[in-house]
């Protein structure tokens, strides 16, 4: 594209600014870049524009809630706000007397009050009993969003309040009551032996031992979690959903609704944002039961809030490291223990404990390793999927931890990396036969562009 | 209900809507103006930036009733039927959004920037863009277009 016409556009379209805008859905007569399809294109190395930029800068994208279907009706949760607890009583009259109120559902209307990834230990909607603060109770659909989220404030619910358990270190102990009981409070459990950890650390120079934490985070995508179904007449249910994995949450649907996933159709809207955050189901179930108890189609959009309190977090994860060295930084053993905050659900646990206890001894070759990770029931907001399953968080630990040593030791952070880090044919903490290995060549050339000169107390080594 | 008559990307508009009705509730749900997004309804995530009387505005904290007689620019009324605006352009050619829900928002505080200030520093560029949150691209790619755009204006300058 030459310059002469980009100066044209530039002019021309601040007089034009005020000229009457075009009807929003029709499209735009714009030049559209077409690939020739005869043409075998270079990929590498091309500059490229993204498919759906243009729709994106237009605004015309359409993202769930931009979408609206005759005779739709807006659906609220009604969020328990307590983090343990037994329900007594749930009343809705009150709420299901407003005016442009049109249902209202509560846990038992759900067929099978169960779903989740992993383990089926999540209710849709909870029915007596509360497993943190961020449950739904009750739903109700209503005609305008205003009129639903005045007729949550009608619904009253009584509770027997118990104690909840919030830290992930009392929820291991025996004595700790079960977030789930009878079920254990530890859910999941993997341990990773290489090695002998006790020659090893009985020949190390030096022993280090450190405990690192890290908190929960939220996603936090731009767009809430939303979704939209129309029950039809036919038994058949559609569903407009921000849902990442289509398929699993199909299969979740079918579960809690009791009905053949032959009889559900998903449709993935254009996503704003996900990060792991909406790979599982959310409001689903409770939109298609308002549907079906409504004969309409209803819709059901996070509020900011919820999104905090109510859609799944990053693990928080405790980790305890001991560390033997040489005198020259070479790691001879190393044992970890990591303990995850995997709040009131499994949801994605046992993925990111896997592989948050595969990664935890970092990118170095240790011969005799202990890795063991345990996940326990909290009643906080529950954890799953988000960017990295657990792989950020024990970066944190091991390379806070071998700077730690590196300052201890007066060795070069880069230095003691360099000595430690995997290469060609070694071997993982699961012994895997590692190869096209760079950890090295990544370093040196990171530090190259950061012109990294070695830290104050590096001299000696 | 509370009526209100306003312009809106040139157009002179009435509309009836409930009192606690919202600039953006309106646009989105009366007029039918989908582009201005709803994230966070309390005036912090920015995607419901739209320009009011030249001022940026979070159209999710200001009523419905507050635009009676006002001029409203939304990211519906930046192209033309033919050309896109300068920024979306180069939003475009640059790779400057990801899954786009920032992006009207952040293209209309884009717009009243370069209005304001014809050659921005990154600074001015990265205050312009501090109510606009964006979770995916890390803002790089966007302060590269508006930067862009403001040397095109440079050189279109020189050319006439």
């Amino acid at each position: 594209m030459d310059t002469k016409t980009k100066t044209g556009t530039l002019l021309e379209a601040e007089e034009l600014l005020r000229a009457p805008a075009p009807a929003p859905l029709v499209p735009f007569p714009l030049e559209v870049r077409v690939p020739d399809p005869s043409r075998q294109t270079p990929a590498v190395g091309q500059r490229t524009t993204r498919p759906d930029a243009r729709t994106h800068g237009l605004g015309q994208t359409k993202y769930i809630d931009d979408f609206y279907v005759p005779g739709m009706l807006f659906a609220k949760i009604k969020r328990a706000g307590v983090a343990s607890a037994r329900i007594l009583k749930v009343d809705t009259s009150e709420a299901e007397a407003m005016p442009g109120v049109v249902a209202v559902i509560t846990g038992k209307d759900i067929p099978v009050n169960s779903f989740g990834p992993s383990l089926k230990d999540q209710p849709v909607l909870a029915h007596e009993r509360v497993f943190h603060a961020g449950d739904g109770v009750a739903a109700v659909a209503a005609v305008t969003e205003q009129i639903a989220a005045d007729a949550l404030e009608k619904i009253t619910v009584e509770y027997e309040e118990f104690t909840p358990v919030l830290d992930p270190l009392d929820s291991l102990k025996l004595e700790t009551p079960g977030v789930h009981a009878p079920s254990a409070n530890i859910y999941g459990h993997k341990l990773i032996k290489k090695g002998d950890i006790e020659k090893g650390f009985a020949e190390s120079y030096r022993i280090f031992e450190a405990s690192f934490r890290t908190q929960m985070v939220e996603h936090v995508p731009l767009e809430p979690h939303s979704s939209l179904a129309q029950w039809d007449a036919n038994g058949r249910l559609t569903i407009h959903s921000t849902l990442g994995r289509i398929t699993l949450g199909r299969a979740d649907i079918a579960r809690t609704l009791g009905i053949p996933m032959s009889r559900i159709r998903i449709i993935a809207t254009v996503v704003g944002g996900n990060f792991g955050g909406k790979n599982e189901i959310t409001t689903e179930p409770v939109v298609a039961m308002l549907s079906k108890k409504t004969g309409r189609p209803v819709k059901c959009t996070f509020t900011r809030p919820e999104e905090f309190y109510s859609s799944t977090t990053r693990h928080p994860i405790i980790m305890d490291y001991k560390t033997g060295v040489t005198k020259e930084g070479k790691i001879l053993a190393r044992k970890i223990r990591l303990v995850l905050d995997g709040g009131a659900y499994c949801s994605w646990s046992e993925t990111t404990l896997g592989k948050a206890c595969i990664l935890c001894a970092g990118p170095y070759e240790i011969e005799n390793l202990v890795a063991e990770a345990f996940v326990v029931y909290t009643n906080k907001t529950m954890t799953g999927a988000m960017r990295g399953f657990g792989a950020p968080q024990v970066c944190f630990g091991y390379e806070s931890h071998m700077d730690d040593i590196a300052k201890a030791l007066g060795i070069d952070p880069l230095e003691i990396r360099l000595r430690n880090a995997l290469k060609e044919g070694s071997l993982s903490p699961t012994s895997q036969m590692l190869h096209s290995v760079v950890v090295r060549e990544s370093l040196l050339q990171a530090a190259k562009r950061f012109g990294w000169t070695g830290s104050a107390q590096g001299a000696q080594a | 209900m509370v009526s209100v008559s306003l312009t809106v990307n040139g157009e002179k508009r009435t509309a009836s809507v409930a009192p606690e009705t919202t600039l953006l509730k309106l646009l989105r749900e009366t007029f039918n103006l989908t582009g201005a997004k709803l994230g966070c309804d309390v005036g912090d995530c920015g995607a419901c930036t739209v320009i009011v009387d030249g001022n940026l505005v979070n159209s999710c904290l200001m009523l419905a009733g507050q635009v009676d007689g006002r001029d409203v620019l939304t990211i519906e009324g930046l192209a033309t039927s033919d050309q896109l605006h300068p920024i979306q352009k180069a939003f475009e050619d640059k790779g400057s959004l990801q899954c786009g829900f920032c992006g009207p928002g952040v293209i209309m505080s884009a717009k009243w920037l370069l209005d304001q200030n014809p050659d921005p520093s990154v600074a001015d560029i990265r205050d312009a863009l501090s109510g606009n949150l964006c979770r995916c691209t890390g803002y790089t790619k966007m302060i590269e277009a508006i930067q862009t755009i403001a040397r095109e204006r440079e050189d279109a300058k020189s050319v006439v």
